[in-house]
């Protein structure tokens, strides 16, 4: 027997109150009809007596003060500064001569940004899918309340995260180097050889992109997590009484119920992708001969080591356009079931 | 027409305090007190010497007091911008000679033409390759700190072991010692120990493959212009490479850093390196000796390693007489014998012998080979890709792939690089 | 409003079929830690690399055959550290600038996601979708600007420049708004009926709801300020300002090569306040679900 969504309607009706503020006149803040999606509301349509959208606006302005001066100071106003440096050919310091669109005509000419572009691509469906979907698998089998050694697995998972970037990137190296290596020596003594990954121009992107996904698969497990906390028991209790097995509970209860923090963690982990740096600078250096360079290693390089910050800042642009429009298909794709958002 | 009157006045004002300072000499005293930063990055022993040698400046100067910051090279490298941008860099810095010119094109140092000429300067004493890294688009801007060609280390332990008694000194003879070096004793085509680490990407300095080159008559830019594509190279790559994959005398895909931890662990019995693998060969418990890197059919010569001083043009010419002065001192001769001893790197006056620093002898082996050092790239302003285009070349000649055809490309996109200003 | 804690439910139906039940979860239990036992060793192996190196002399981190576990265990590594860094003022800093930048941008981020979770402002979709995007330019290519600005103000080696440029963040507001939407809102709209301001709401009722969400976003945010190498080095000159982490590069060997027994030295004593500070909110996660009462 499977009802999907009964057991969001019969306890949960409280999340999909509509968003806009319940009158003043009623007491019943519940209403388990209401409709799951709501369109965006025309712009006439908000439109509310001037002096109460006047006090929200007010209200709204005095909690987002802080937040915005120093969004507005260091990353609204850099990032304006980029895009004018972005049209001329500044070393940073210095004279500074305006060259119109020609960093964005070099961008799609050169053929190391190409390389570097389709790179960072493969990087990114290596990545993020991996990463994802092993938080939320750990995720749920650690949110299990009767797990024996529950708080060392959660911790233990999560300490790869908290470990500085080098520091990793070396352990890993001493793993596998091809010559030295610890494993590779173990794994040699049993008469097997993985060979020099890092230096392989097919093997050397999805090592790169596995040690990023042990670098941090354990944070948005830990956001899976907090995101389970918030479902109610309730939920998986009237599921139980309805005869609902696991995998029916998880698809009916679980996935839609955690669908924001989804949404959000395949955002971020995707824009992570997109500026893939740390790791592959430090463990291969975007080698073998250019397979693992990346659009942020060119944009580091052009502006820090050429002193070429006007095309580094116009690489940037090109990065945040293309983000912009791959965030969009992903929530086009998987954001619908965003619940309660505009 | 703000800032280029600005640059106008700046450079006046250095230039008024430039004449000042060679027609009174180094020791003058004028009356403006100057506190100046310099950035290094000797962050070991050869810290602690440095800063002693300005120490000994600032005791010596009545209105001059030089601070000193230290911080690794890359770091330098990567706050040198935005410091600059804001105008708060340091007054001198230090950093890896390839990366000077780049800084210099870009209008961040002072140029030292007139410095140059001042006899009181020492700079005249300097070892002539040492001074040729320090010319951009045919001006001097910067003053080096070090310099000393790649030094060929070898495993005593190894070598007697396999009964060679002398380190080889020809290109033949170090590819028949390596081959007599390399074990594969199971048989499986992996060698347990190389005769050579040969990294073929990210060498130490970026040196060893221009070494190869200039042994077999060859070099990667001359006079401005890609020489890459020349059958020199060609011969060059085609017998290193065919000594790494067939003889296997070195594991291929290696890089500097491996290819330390090679030699370090006992894996490698030979190796290119800086002055620092002695002390990571003594940290190993490696009985290690040095030679200079075995000469070529055509030449012997090797990249040296470099590191260059420069003056930011950010500020006034009180600053840059002084920054001058405490060039002139550091480059005096009981400076900079102290210097070389402490740094463990050659003396940077050609009237030093090596004689002077047997106290070290690892000092002293490298000065007797210091004739051989070649400055890597010197004045070529995007180093950067040019280097890239190398690493490039010579790993993919050393994972198989066709070697006239890499040249070619290779060539092609060094010229490239040089002619995009 | 349910008050059921799934650790207290119940298994429905029959006794007979429950202790069936039963039996078989303890089964599955029983597989799922064994694979996670597997899971966590391979994963724990490079942080085991970690710790064995930071106790070996330096002539065995670089000995082939290479092993895991030290010969001769020392404590060489870390004597070094001590002996070498200002250890309590590094570790001091350090706290200041990864606290300093958790605390603000837990309550500026909070409060900003607040106001685009539960007030319906004009222009409130166009400023979420700009504070997303800002996250989508690299910081590579805003340092610069961002560096202009610290120093025109003065606050270049002073901790103003460490904490204030990221005393809010996009990312921050972003994940604190998606919970604050996750909350039922019965309970702070049968508030705003007994006449709470929005302030009261925020303060009393969404804030201690969120405490796991805002618990995650304080671990990522310490973590990655406490870790970071740059932006200290780059804002601060002055050696007397210096982080634990920042101040551990200058402990470089031959070469400018940190020894790498030295290096996991350092970064072990650099993960221990980490693991702490982890450790404590993970317990914290298990307590929230027990004392929101939303459950």
């Amino acid at each position: 027997m499977r009802r999907p969504g009964r057991w969001l309607t019969s306890s949960s009706s409280g999340r999909r109150v509509p968003r806009k503020e319940v009158p003043m006149s009623t007491t019943v803040h519940r209403k388990p009809q209401a409709p799951r999606y709501r369109a965006p509301a025309p712009i006439g349509g908000r439109r509310r007596p001037a002096v109460g959208q006047r006090r929200k606006n007010l209200q709204a302005l005095s909690f987002l003060l802080p937040a915005l001066l120093v969004l507005g100071a260091f990353t609204a106003w850099p990032m304006v500064s980029a895009l004018r440096l972005s049209f001329t050919n500044a070393s940073g310091f210095g004279k500074e001569k305006w060259v119109g669109f020609e960093n964005y005509a070099r961008i799609f000419t050169d053929p190391v940004i190409i390389n570097a572009v389709v790179n960072t691509g493969l990087y990114a469906l290596l990545f993020t899918p991996t990463a994802v979907a092993l938080a939320l698998v750990l995720a749920l089998l650690l949110n299990d309340p009767r797990l024996p050694f529950r708080g060392f697995f959660r911790t233990a998972l999560f300490l790869p995260f908290i470990i500085s970037l080098a520091v990793a990137a070396i352990a890993w190296a001493y793993l596998i180097d091809p010559q030295v290596g610890l494993l590779n020596y173990w794994l040699s003594s049993a008469g097997i050889r993985i060979g020099n990954v890092l230096q392989d121009p097919v093997l050397a992107m999805p090592a790169v992109a596995f040690v990023a996904v042990w670098k941090s698969f354990g944070f948005y497990m830990v956001i899976f997590l907090a995101g389970l906390q918030e479902i109610p028991g309730s939920l998986y209790e009237a599921a139980r009484v309805d005869g609902a097995g696991a995998w029916t509970r998880f698809r009916h209860v679980t996935m839609p119920m955690l669908s924001n923090t989804t949404a959000f963690v395949l955002i971020f982990a995707l824009i992570a992708a997109l500026q893939a740096f740390d790791q592959i600078y430090v463990m291969t250096g975007g080698g073998p001969y250019g397979h693992t360079e990346t659009v942020v290693m060119q944009i580091y390089t052009s502006g820090f080591r050429k002193l070429d910050v006007g095309f580094a800042s116009a690489l940037s642009y090109v990065l945040l356009g293309a983000t912009l429009l791959l965030s969009v298909i992903q929530f086009v794709f998987f954001g619908r079931r965003e619940r309660e958002g505009d | 027409m703000k800032r280029s009157l600005t640059i106008l006045t700046a450079v006046a004002a250095a230039s008024l305090a430039l004449t000042s300072c060679s027609g009174a000499g180094t020791g003058a005293s004028d009356n403006t007190k100057a506190e100046l930063t310099f950035w290094h990055g000797y962050t070991e022993a050869d810290g602690k010497v440095l800063n002693k040698i300005v120490e000994d400046f600032n005791a010596s100067q009545s209105n001059v007091t030089i601070k000193v910051q230290t911080n690794p090279w890359s770091v330098i490298d990567d706050t040198l911008l935005p410091a600059l941008s804001s105008g708060n860099g340091p007054d001198i810095v230090a950093m890896p000679a390839e990366r000077l010119p780049v800084y210099a094109d870009k209008g961040a140092f002072v140029e030292l033409d007139d410095f140059y000429k001042d006899s009181n300067s020492n700079l005249d004493k300097l070892v002539p390759a040492a001074a040729d890294m320090e010319t951009v688009n045919g001006h001097k801007y910067g003053v080096p700190s070090g310099f000393v060609p790649l030094a060929m280390f070898y495993n005593k332990a190894l070598f007697a072991k396999a009964g060679i008694t002398t380190p080889p000194a020809t290109w033949s003879e170090w590819i028949a010692a390596a081959k007599k070096l390399t074990i594969d004793e199971n048989k499986d085509g992996t060698p347990e120990q190389y005769g050579l680490g040969l990294p073929d990407h990210a060498t130490v300095a970026n040196g060893v493959w221009p070494s190869l080159f200039y042994g077999n008559g060859g070099d990667v830019v001359k006079d401005g212009k890609a020489v890459v594509d020349s059958p020199e190279n060609a011969e060059t790559l085609k017998t290193w490479v065919d000594a790494v994959r067939n003889d296997k005398i070195s594991p291929s895909g290696l890089d500097g850093i491996a290819g330390d931890k090679l030699f370090s662990s006992g894996k490698a019995a030979m190796y290119l390196g800086g002055p620092w693998m002695s002390s990571i060969a003594k940290e190993s418990n490696i009985d290690y000796g040095i030679a200079a890197v075995p000469a070529g059919p055509k030449e012997q010569a090797a990249s040296a390693i470099g590191i260059s001083m420069g003056i930011t043009s950010q500020k006034d010419g009180a600053k840059t007489a002084a920054a001058q002065k405490f060039f002139a001192y550091f480059l005096q001769k009981e400076q900079a014998t102290a210097w070389s001893l402490g740094s463990g790197w050659p003396p940077l006056r050609s009237d030093i012998p090596a004689s002077a620093v047997a106290s070290n002898p690892v000092v002293e082996a490298l000065t007797k080979q210091s004739e051989f050092g070649r400055p890597l790239l010197p004045g070529v302003v995007n180093s950067t890709d040019v280097l890239t285009a190398v690493d490039k070349l010579t790993q993919r000649a050393v994972a198989g792939e066709n070697i006239k055809n890499l040249l070619a490309e290779t060539q092609t996109s060094v010229q490239k690089v040089l002619d995009t200003k | 409003m349910s008050t059921t804690l799934r650790p207290r439910l119940l298994p429905p139906g029959g006794p007979v079929s429950g202790s069936r039940r039963a039996a078989r979860a303890r089964l599955n239990r029983a597989v799922v830690v064994v694979l996670l036992a597997l899971a966590t060793a391979v994963i724990l192996l490079p942080i085991a690399i970690i710790v064995f190196t930071a106790f070996k002399p330096a002539t065995e981190v670089n000995a082939f055959p290479p092993t895991l576990v030290p010969g001769q265990w020392t404590m060489e590594n870390f004597t070094r550290i001590f002996q070498e860094l200002p250890f309590v003022r590094l570790i001091g800093n350090s706290f200041a600038f990864a606290g300093g930048v958790t605390l603000l941008a837990l309550l500026f981020d909070s409060l900003a996601a607040y106001a685009l979770a539960r007030i319906d402002f004009t222009g409130r979709r166009m400023l979420l979708i700009a504070i997303i995007a800002s996250l989508m330019i690299p910081f590579q290519a805003t340092l610069v600007p961002v560096y202009q600005l610290a120093s025109n103000l003065g606050w270049v080696n002073t901790f103003a420049a460490l904490i204030i440029p990221r005393a809010a963040d996009a990312f921050g507001i972003f994940f604190l708004r998606q919970f604050f939407l996750s909350l039922p809102r019965d309970l702070d709209n049968a508030a705003r009926i007994d006449g709470a301001s929005e302030w009261r709401v925020y303060w009393n009722i969404v804030l201690p709801n969120a405490t796991p969400a805002i618990l995650t976003l304080g671990v990522f945010v310490f973590v990655n300020n406490w870790n970071d190498l740059l932006w200290p080095l780059i804002f601060t000159t002055d050696k007397n300002m210096g982080t634990l982490t920042s101040g551990l590069t200058l402990l470089t060997g031959p070469g400018g090569i940190v020894p790498y027994g030295v290096m996991m030295a350092g970064a072990l004593v650099a993960i221990l306040p980490l693991v702490a500070v982890f450790m404590f909110v993970q317990r914290r996660f298990i307590e929230s679900v027990a004392t929101t009462g939303l459950k």
